[in-house]
Order: structure tokens, then sequence, then C-alpha cells
């Protein structure tokens, strides 16, 4: 029968605040997919991707980017990357196995996730309450990301710019994600 | 009150005054000023009762190892007992009350047991409260609890909040005296990034209370100038009020930073407990002063000489009108001298040595080879008497029997500290945690020049180890004072009572009895006499009470050694160390996709894990839950019923040998798994017994969908990883966790697929032929929108799982409810998800509860023996394959109106219920509304051949024991005709 | 304690879930005849030194990769952290 559509619906529902000057925003309209790359396959799957975007696999620990598609491949693994790139549909599989053909393995994650970025001069100093990650910009440089762990929650971080950060966590605990995040906004002396 | 022990000068702002409460009262101090230090301007000696006899007390130094001027902050619910008086910082508004007294402070009733102090002794309770046991509850426990103790807890839920946070430099310095000053300076210039933390909220250590020079100026100026400095540097991170409590393994510090407790309460965090993770450190924790024993030294008025000296020069107040100084050190002479440059009337210098090289201030007597036998006076010293039988008016008496460097930090990991007889002080020893230098007074160096050498010169190497040049920096000018010494412990002259421990009123008497009594070494000692617990860890009291014990027993304070020293180095509030971690932000909560509906449907929650999902959804009229779920079930085996199953792992596996990963995960096959089937798997550990189990469907040649228990799956995730990385790296295979991914919805029951064909796009084929049980497939649903649905059944009846991305999961689950309506379709729970699984005879996770092999679960057979895989060698071992060996089966009550629960052990008829006669256990118990009693699964010995037989169900817990028949475990549809239909 | 991770540097304790001895990547041969023996020596027989210890972690708040620790049961200092996978690879396994 099926009579109508479903209705896609972001884990915070488009959550945006500006709290002296933090940012704290729930980032919409990107896609993530996991790449795994094949034993043996490593450098056609490189190959493809550079012919694709023009940028080399990321090491584990660092992000390539691309302005094609906004693409950012995150390097979380040594044989798993993450792309993040502009996509608001439903098909972001279909979008990298189109480029990349059969080169790589691909999950979709976008649903995994909920997506927030913290930006604004004191971000740094909020994280610092729930992010055992040095964040200084000389061991955390823009481009810098990883998986770790805050309050509970297993969370990657990006630094996609010197005051600017995106978070990601599980999308079924996104609301006690938030506040861990808001707290520790909240909780930092926003005067000095 | 006056506040006639103002004098001048001091770093405190006398032009302001504050306003704060004692015991009620309201009295004056200034900015800057202590708490302690305010009520000694205000001539308030007595401060306080002590733990065990109620003896008068006052304040006895000025840092943060005060033992006796304990009190109470704030009121109400913000009421913080067994705070130091003398690290409070005062503000406006400020109330501080004294504690363990019954009534006022200067009458307390419970003064008594000081009378009663011979029998009080070191090991009293042990010894007198033996028996009768029965009077120890009702009598014993009440009275030491009443009598002993020091302030009390509010008993209310803490108003304030705690945050924690994650801090990272290059180098830590530990402590902002000249040591740290001068490092903090050499490695912040060097470009280390440099934290430097000190207790106080004002930064300065020592020189914020001396008289010294630094580079030819004040010391509190060159603080100034260098604290100015630190602040102009972007690499460095100026931390006051901030203790560095606990040094942990591989170069992580413990700091907890008080930000609010010079304020009145606010919403802000009060405190932020740090983990500082550091490459190298510097401690400069200084030297705490420590007493010497004489009788009656307890008396308010008698104080350390240091903290004498710190409260005329850093607080501008007189400790007394005439004081006294009893020393066996030269620094105890300073104090005679700065408190005479100030104006202060100074009685007598009472030095232990025969030769010493100082003269006494005008007017004050010098007594060489002296000591002090005992003291006079009921709220407060007010004369001494000496051993030559010279009397001595002071009614402040400051004792130094020298200084005990802070070692704690270099010891927490186990390290032990030296004695260095010439400074009569244990030192850290050459072991200290890795990454950790010592310098200053914390190192044996106790002279300001030595001091700001070891400061900058550590700093320096601790920098230049990482690569920073620290060559540019100088060390400022400064003199060594005179510091010797000659260790003195204890006056053996004195009759009365000399105190060793003042928090814990701790006797020389007491240490004598413990030697008596055998309990010699320092840690039994401890736990004998309570030397050195409590909130101060002895900081003024062990290495007395240690080198008493030394004397006793004939050997050297070497031999006689410390006690181990533990984090923290000052107490922490359990607040600090549990953070935001309190009611709801205890742990996150995991929502599935459908909670929304769920509230608006009225629905009851039930933890699993961190998931918050539906237990049942009651409707208007029910009376209980068992009515609720009745209904859930039977409506689901009647027509049709959905539940959100999104919390059961789902891992992801791509590669060219996923399906040989697979069948190696699983003990039974998986490699002939067709393209678009789904298979019951069941996983076992390596030593056989079962470990988890669920569906794991085939969608390409190399792409498998897993499905685990909610509880199993990250364990099974990691498993996984083990068996990937570590036992078969050649295989090409992928994982990654799709459990968040997709919206997983259990449709279930005879109508579940006439339901689902409304919404399923209506060119896709899922009738029975073409979708059979255990079929699954990529499928397209709403008009186009990406799904997958399975054909698999926990409840018995026909029904399928459907999945759809996360996002269209609220909208997915209304749209199944919606197109349910006309076969009237309920929504269920947990509970009802449960009786049904029993009904059909599924095992879960009471059954997979890590001692039941496959073959207990009536699955042997299916364990390949044909391939590798983890768990089938040892599943063959002689223990799990007993003839006697356990069986799943089913148990229904002879009685049918009988009922009986999970955890009832089985006994044969005519036994005793003895553990001898156990036979197993019933793992999984529900009422069956479609049998209509209370039906079980369980485990008992040969249950196959066991069928029909009558046991007892002994529920010792309850006290019941029900006849029980052992029946088949499938109680529903035991041909799985309905799931196939 | 604080692991110095192969790929990505020195990460709190809190991010790794800690598994045992590291002999367990050296599983038996199923189809050797003492297999038996083998698996029950394999799972359960260890060694306990006090000193020098190799042992698996897994970085499950991390890059997912298990390592091998070599830690000091006595101080708990690390010497020396490698790459799981290629300790397996090392000692034959895969071939």
């Amino acid at each position: 029968m099926a009579d109508s559509t479903l209705i896609a619906e972001n884990p915070l529902r488009g959550f945006d605040r500006n709290h002296a000057g933090i940012v704290v925003a729930e980032i919409s309209g990107f896609s993530l997919v996991s790449i795994a790359s094949p034993l043996g396959g490593e450098d056609a799957l490189r190959a493809a991707i550079h012919s694709w975007l023009g940028i080399s696999w990321p090491q584990v620990g660092s992000s390539t980017f691309s302005r094609k598609d906004k693409t950012r491949l995150l390097g979380l693994q040594r044989d798993q990357i993450f792309a993040m790139f502009d996509h608001p549909g439903d098909h972001a599989v279909r979008v990298i196995s189109n480029q990349l053909g059969e080169a790589g393995y691909y999950t979709d994650q976008t649903d995994s996730w909920v997506m927030l970025r913290v930006s604004g001069a004191k971000s740094r100093t909020a994280l610092e309450r729930i992010c055992p990650i040095d964040l200084d910009p000389k061991a955390f440089s823009p481009g810098a990301v990883t998986r770790t762990v805050m309050e509970h929650h297993g969370a990657i971080i990006l630094r996609d710019g010197q005051n600017s950060f995106v978070l990601l966590s599980a999308r079924s605990s996104a609301r006690s994600f938030l506040r861990a995040v808001e707290r520790s906004v909240d909780n930092i002396d926003h005067r000095v | 009150m006056s506040r006639a022990n103002r004098i001048s000068g001091g770093l405190i702002n006398q032009r302001e005054t504050i306003g704060f409460k004692f015991n009620g009262k309201r009295l004056e101090g200034h900015p800057g000023d202590t708490l302690a230090s305010a009520l000694l301007a205000n001539c308030r000696k007595l401060v306080g009762r002590s733990f065990k006899y109620h003896r008068p007390r006052g304040i006895l130094s000025a840092g943060s190892e005060e033992p006796n001027a304990l009190v109470s902050l704030r009121s109400g619910a913000y009421r913080e007992p067994n705070t130091r008086a003398s690290v409070v910082e005062l503000f406006e508004g400020l109330e501080a009350s004294s504690q363990n007294h019954h009534g006022s402070l200067e009458r307390d009733l419970m003064a008594v047991t000081d009378l009663l102090s011979p029998f009080l002794s070191a090991g009293f309770y042990y010894k007198t409260f033996m028996w009768p046991r029965s009077l120890w509850e009702k009598l014993y426990e009440p009275f030491i609890r009443n009598s002993a103790g020091l302030g009390k807890l509010s008993l209310d839920r803490d108003p304030d909040c705690y945050d924690k946070g994650f801090l990272h430099c290059d180098v830590l310095i530990i402590g902002a005296g000249p040591a740290g000053l001068a490092g903090a300076l050499a490695a912040g210039q060097a470009g280390a990034r440099v934290i430097l933390a000190d207790e106080d909220f004002r930064m300065g250590g020592r020189l914020n209370a001396e008289t010294h020079e630094v580079g030819g100026a004040p010391g509190r100026i060159w603080t100034g100038v260098a604290l100015g400095e630190l602040n102009e540097l972007e690499n460095v991170r100026v931390m006051p009020r901030t203790t560095v409590y606990g040094a942990f393994d591989h170069g992580i510090y413990g700091a907890l930073e008080r930000r609010t407790d010079h304020q009145s309460p606010s919403s802000f965090p009060r405190h932020v407990l740090w983990r500082i993770y550091a490459k190298r450190a510097v401690l400069c924790a200084g030297a705490t002063e420590r007493l010497i024993a004489f009788g009656d030294n307890d008396r308010p008025g008698i104080m350390l000489a240091g903290a004498v000296r710190a409260y005329a020069n850093r607080w501008g107040v007189a400790a007394g009108k005439n004081i006294a100084v009893f020393t066996n050190n030269d620094d105890g002479w300073r104090t005679a001298t700065d408190l005479a440059a100030k104006g202060v009337e100074v009685t007598a210098v009472i030095d232990t040595r025969t030769e010493v090289a100082f003269k006494p201030p005008d007017g004050a007597r010098a007594v060489t080879g002296g000591r002090v036998t005992k003291t006079h006076g009921r709220h407060g010293v007010r004369s001494l008497t000496l051993s030559d039988g010279q009397v001595i008016p002071a009614d402040c008496l400051a004792v130094s029997g020298g200084w005990n460097p802070n070692v704690q930090l270099a010891c927490h990991l186990g390290e032990r500290p030296e004695w260095r007889s010439d400074i009569a002080a244990f030192v850290p020893g050459r072991n200290v945690p890795a990454g950790l230098s010592v310098a200053g007074a914390a190192s044996g160096a106790l002279t300001l020049a030595k001091a700001l050498q070891q400061g900058h010169e550590l700093a320096k190497i601790a920098a230049g180890d990482l690569g920073f040049d620290g060559s540019t920096g100088t060390v400022p000018a400064a003199e060594d004072e005179r510091c010797d010494i000659t260790a003195f412990w204890r006056v053996r002259e004195s009759r009365h009572r000399a105190w060793i421990d003042l928090q814990n009123d701790v006797t020389v008497k007491d240490v004598e009895l413990a030697h008596r009594e055998g309990y010699k070494s320092v840690e039994h000692l401890k736990r004998y006499t309570t030397l050195g617990m409590g909130t101060d860890q002895g900081r003024t009291a062990s290495v007395l009470g240690h080198a008493i014990m030394a004397e006793l027993t004939s050997k050297t304070i070497e031999e006689t050694g410390t006690t181990v020293f533990r984090p923290p180095f000052t107490p922490v509030p359990i607040g600090a160390f549990a953070g935001r971690s309190r009611g709801k932000d205890f742990r996150p909560v995991r929502h599935p996709p459908s909670h929304r509906w769920a509230r608006e449907n009225d629905a009851v929650f039930v933890e699993a894990g961190m998931w918050l999902r539906v237990h049942w959804f009651p409707r208007p009229g029910e009376g209980n839950w068992r009515q609720t779920v009745d209904r859930e079930v039977a409506q689901t085996r009647a027509s049709v019923g959905v539940c959100d199953v999104t919390t059961l792992g789902k891992i992801d596996i791509q590669g060219r040998d996923t399906a040989e990963f697979v069948n190696k995960i699983y003990a039974n096959g998986f490699a002939k798994l067709a393209i678009g089937k789904v298979r019951y798997g069941l996983m076992l550990r390596e030593d056989g017994i079962a470990m988890d189990d669920g569906t794991t469907a085939r969608l390409a040649e190399s792409h498998f969908v897993m499905t685990t228990t909610t509880a199993n799956a990250v364990n099974v995730f990691r498993h996984m990883e083990f068996c990937k990385q570590c036992l078969w790296p050649e295989l090409d295979v992928h994982l990654i966790s799709v459990t968040e991914q997709y919206a997983q919805f259990s449709v279930a029951g005879p109508n579940s697929r006439r339901l689902l064909q409304k919404i399923v796009d209506s060119e896709l084929d899922i009738s029975n032929e073409a979708f059979p049980f255990m079929a699954c497939g990529e499928i397209t649903v709403c008009g186009g929108k990406l799904a997958r649905l399975f054909r698999i059944s926990f409840s018995g009846e026909l029904a399928y799982e459907i999945a759809v991305p996360a996002r269209y999961g609220d909208s997915m689950f209304r749209k199944l409810m919606a197109a349910g309506e006309e076969f009237d379709v309920v929504a269920y729970g947990t509970e009802a998800l449960r009786v049904m699984r029993i009904e059909k005879g599924h095992a879960a996770g009471n059954e997979l509860c890590g001692q039941i092999s496959a073959r207990d679960l009536g699955m042997g057979r299916m364990v390949s023996k044909k391939k590798d895989c983890i768990g089938n060698t040892l599943s063959e071992r002689p223990a799990l394959n007993r003839d006697d060996g356990l069986a799943l089966v089913g148990f229904k009550p002879v009685d049918i109106t009988d009922q009986f629960r999970a955890g009832a052990h089985l006994i044969s008829l005519g036994r005793a219920a003895t553990t001898e006669n156990d036979e197993g256990w019933l793992s999984s118990v529900a009422f069956s509304p479609s049998m209509g009693h209370t039906i079980g699964i369980g485990f008992i010995k040969r249950g196959q051949e066991r069928i029909g037989e009558i046991v007892h169900a002994v529920d010792l817990l309850n006290n019941t024991e029900v006849k029980v028949e052992v029946v088949s475990p499938h109680f529903v549809d035991p041909k799985g005709e309905r799931l196939r239909g | 304690m604080i692991i110095e991770h192969p790929l990505l540097g020195p990460r709190d304790v809190t991010e790794f879930t800690y598994l045992g001895d590291a002999s367990l990547i050296d599983r038996p041969d199923w189809t050797g005849e003492e297999a038996q023996v083998d698996f029950y020596e394999y799972l359960y027989l260890r060694d306990n030194p006090d000193g020098q210890h190799r042992e698996l972690w897994f970085h499950e708040q991390g890059d997912r990769s298990w390592l091998v620790v070599t830690r000091d049961t006595l101080t708990h200092e690390i010497s020396n952290v490698e790459l799981a996978l290629d300790v397996a690879l090392a000692r034959g396994r895969g071939r």
C-alpha cells in the first residue's frame, strides 16, 4: 500500500545554542560511511580515493579533506576510515560505491551517530571537562581526529578549525551526550 | 569582641573589613585573612574540642596540616564538617562553627571524658567492649559513635555541584613557594607547557610568611613579579586553590581545584577534580613543622613556631600578648626575632640545645638546654614550667620540633623515604615516581637560596628532557639562612600527658602502651593507637610518634621507618570524586527509536543496561501489570504485535573471507548459508560454554549482518575483533557496529504478513513462497525507502523483523501502528517478549549464564566437529559430556493453580532439599496466558529422559515447595507450524 | 596508567579493556593429536610472573586494535607496546 512516505528525523532535531560565545549545534545534511580496505587491496583503494577526491588515505589520528562534496576522510583505524560528506539523502553508500566501485567495503554510519559542532574561542576550555585527549593545537591540530570516551560515552572528536570541534557519539544516547557537552559549556567561567 | 591581636602590616587589606560568624557570633576580619587568622585576631584561642577526650583545642598551624582547628562551614544542606580553619579563605558572610562538644564550646558536657582518660588509652575499645556481645549494637556502638568522632554531616542532599576535567602539560610544578616559582619560571621561559598548582589562595608559599629577601627585594615583592611574569606566559597555567592530592602511574596526577569555596554558594561547580597528565613533574611541596612532646602540650595557644611567625608576617596577627618559643633548632629563633621586630613581646626562648649562637630579643630570657615540662591554663595556656623549675608567663607558646619535608607525593607509588640525620627528617629516597623530581624544602633543602636554585635547576632539566632550552633563565639571589637542628622528641621529665597526635588524642603513653603490648611496627602502631590517621594524616605527628617508638625499641629512626603514604595528600570531598555522576547523570541513557511514541502511549519503562526499554503499555482499566502483559501476549498471538528490538547488537561483517570467519565464530555451520537467508547461531567461548546467540543474515556473497543479545553486544564485538586480529589475521574481514544505524522492529502474529504488506512496496512479494521462514533481504518500504526485512521469530508466531535507517525509526513505528489498526495491532514491551519466548522455549540471558554448554541447551549436535571454530574442541571434554549432565526442559505445575519462581531448585520427590540432592534449577518462569498457568524452563540432570516425571521446585528464599512436571520446553506450537505458515 | 599506543601515542587506560596473557594468541591446532590437552593448556595454564608480563589490551574507545603490552607487574612500568596483529603475524598465525 505504502500510502505516505517516512519522515526523517535528526537525533537532536536540529539543536543549536550559543552560550556566551560557545556555539553547540547539531550538524545535519552530512552523511557518514565507513570504508574498509580489503586485505591486499589497500593500494587499489587508495588510488581510487585519490582519483576521486585528490586526497590521500588518512593516517590513524588524522583526516584529509577535499572540497568535492566537502568530503573529509577520518582516519579512525588502520584498515577502516569514515567518509563524512555533504549528502542529505538516503543513499550515502551508493554515493561512495559509485565512485570507488568494489575497491572497498562500505557501511552506512550516518544514522549511527549524533554529530555536534562545538565552536567558539572557549570551546577548548569547555571540552577540557569531558575530553581526556590533549586538545592543545600542537598536540591536536586542525584536521586531527580520534575516538575516545567522554562522560561514559564513546565519542569521536575531530578538530575542523582552530576553535571548532566536531563531536560524534551514539545516536541513541544523543540527549545524554548533549547534556554532557552543555554542562561542560555551562560549568566554565566565561568571564576570564 | 575586639580584634586586639591585630598588628600592622601583613598581606591582607586592613582598610577593608569583612564580617563572618563563628558559633553564631559576628566577627570581623580582612580580605586576605583565613578563618584561623581572623579568629586569632579576634582573640579566639579556643576553637574546638578534641576527638576522644574533648580537651579544649586551639589553632596549631597556619596550613593544610592543621590537626586541631576543625570547624563546620556554612549551614543547612551546605554544611561541611571537618574543615581546617587554617586554610579557609575568609569572605563576607562566612558561617563557621566549632565541633565535637555537647553544650557550648566553653562548657562541653563531654569534657568529663578527660577525667576518664586513664581508662581510655589505646586499644580501649578492643579491650572493653568485647562482651557481652549482645550489647554491642544497642549500647556500645551508639555510645562510641556519640562520644567520639568529629563534625556531623547534614544528611541532606549536597546542593553543590562538582565537575571533573583533564589537563595536559610538559611540566607540572606542585607548590608555588620559592622552589616552585623559580621552577615554573625556568620551565615556562624555556617554552614548556607548565601547570603551576598550589593549595593556597595566595601563591608564594613560605615567602608570604617570612621576611627573607629575594633578588634584593622583600620576598613578597619578588613573588608578585614572578607571578606577574608567569601569568603573561601563554604556555603557563597558574592554578591557585588547587591541591595536587595524589601521584599515580605514568605521570598522572590528581588535583582538586576549589573554585567557589571562598564565595557565597552559586550554580557553578564548587570543586573541579582534575586528572593532570604531566610528562614531567617537580614536587615543590615545602616542609611541615612538627611538635615536641611535653606535658599538656595541647592547650590552646600552643602553636607551631613557623605558624606563629606566619600569622605575624602574612596576616598581621600576634598569636598572643606574651609569647614564648620552645625549639630544638635555629628556625625557632627566627620566630622570636620576627615577633620582636613587629613589637610583640617575647618572654623567653627555650632551646633544648646547650650551645646556641643566637641572642634573644630584648626583654626575653634565653634558656639553653631547657625543656618545658608542663603548661598551665584552662581554656588556653597562661604559663609554662621548665625542667629547672622556672615558671614563664606566656599566653602563646611557639614550638618547633624541626621540619618534615612534604615527601608524600614522592611516595604515593610505594616508594620509601630516607632518613637524613643532619636535618633530623625523612627526605624522598632514590626511588621516586618516574618523571618526578623533588626540589626545595620537600627534598630536604630547607634554606631559601637552595630552594630557589633547586627549583630552577630541576625544572630546567625537566624541560630540557622534553627538548626545551632553558639556558637563558637565571636564579634570583638569596641567602641560606641557618637551620641547624639537634633532634629532640620528648621531654622525659613530664609527668603530665604529652600529646603526639592532637587530632586523634594520641599521647606518649599510648605509644608506650602499644610498645608494651607488642604493636611495635609503625603500621601496627598506627592501627592500634590511630596515630597519623584522620584529616591531617599525622603531618605534624607521625614522625614524632615513630621517633618515640624508635627510642622504645632501641632502634634507629631509619630502621623504624614510616607508614605507607597513600593519596589523597589532603582530604578530597566524595562529591568531587563523584563529579557529575549523580542522579540521572550517573550514566548515559540510550533511547530506542520508538521512545517518543512509547512515552506518548503511557509506557512503563525498564532499564536494560543503559537502554531504557518499554516494560509494558498499560491501558485504562487494567488493574495490574499481569493483565497488561497477558493482553499484549494474547493480542499478538491472536493477531499481530509490534515490539522495538533495536537494542539487539548488530554487527556488519564484510570481506572476502566473511563466510569462513563467521563459520569460525559460531559453533554451528555458516559457511554454506545462502544469500538471502538467516540462520540461528550459537557462539561458544573457547571453553565450550555458551557465550551468546542470535541470528545472522547473509545479504551478499561477502556481506553478513549478525545480531547479538542486547547485553552482550559490546563483548561479542570485542571477541570478534580478537579473533580477527589475533587468531586469523590472514582473513579479509571487516567489522563495524550498526546497532545504532538501524531501527529494528519485530512484527509478530498471524496477521504480521498482512500488516507488512501495507508497508512494504507493492512490487515486492513477501508471500510465504517468495519470502519463507528464515528469508531475508534488502527491500524498499513506504515508497522507495531502503529497509531490511528478516523473517525470524522469537515469539513462535509468524513473525518478521523490519529494519530502517534510524532517522526513520519513529516514523516507521507510527506507520506500523497505523497500518495495523485494522488488525487490532498491539505494541508490546519486554515482559510480553519474555513471556512469549518462554512459551516457545527459547533460551535467553537467564539460560546463557556462563555455566551452560551447547549440550545442556539441547544443541550439542549443532556443534560442528568438522570445522575449526571457537569452543568446539573443548566442548568435547568429559566434564561437559557427563551422562547425568544438565538439559534444558520445560516445567509446569502439577496443580495448575500453583505458582513458582525462577531460581527455585529442582529436587526429586521424597528427597530432602539439600545441596547434595540438588538436580538443577528453574532459569526462566512466567505466567503463560496461552496455557493459563505458570510455566518455566530450566535445567535438570538427564532432563531429556525425564519428560513426564514429577519433581519438587524448592524455593528456600520464599519458603515454597511446588510439585512440577518435567515437560518439553516448547509450550506453544511445538512443531513450529505457526512460524512457517 | 597510560598506554603508549603504537599508532596513537599515549592514551589513558580508561579507553582500554584488558583480556589477559598474550599467549592467548597462540591458539593450538584443532586437528592436532593432542588437541584436547593443547587447548586445556592454552586456556587454563598461565604463568603469573612478578615482573615482565606480556598481555593483551583492546583499545575499545579508540582505534579498536588489540595490543600486546609488556608491563612490569611489580612497578606497572610499560616497556613495550605492539599491535597484536603484527605479533600474531610474526608468530606465524595466518599461514
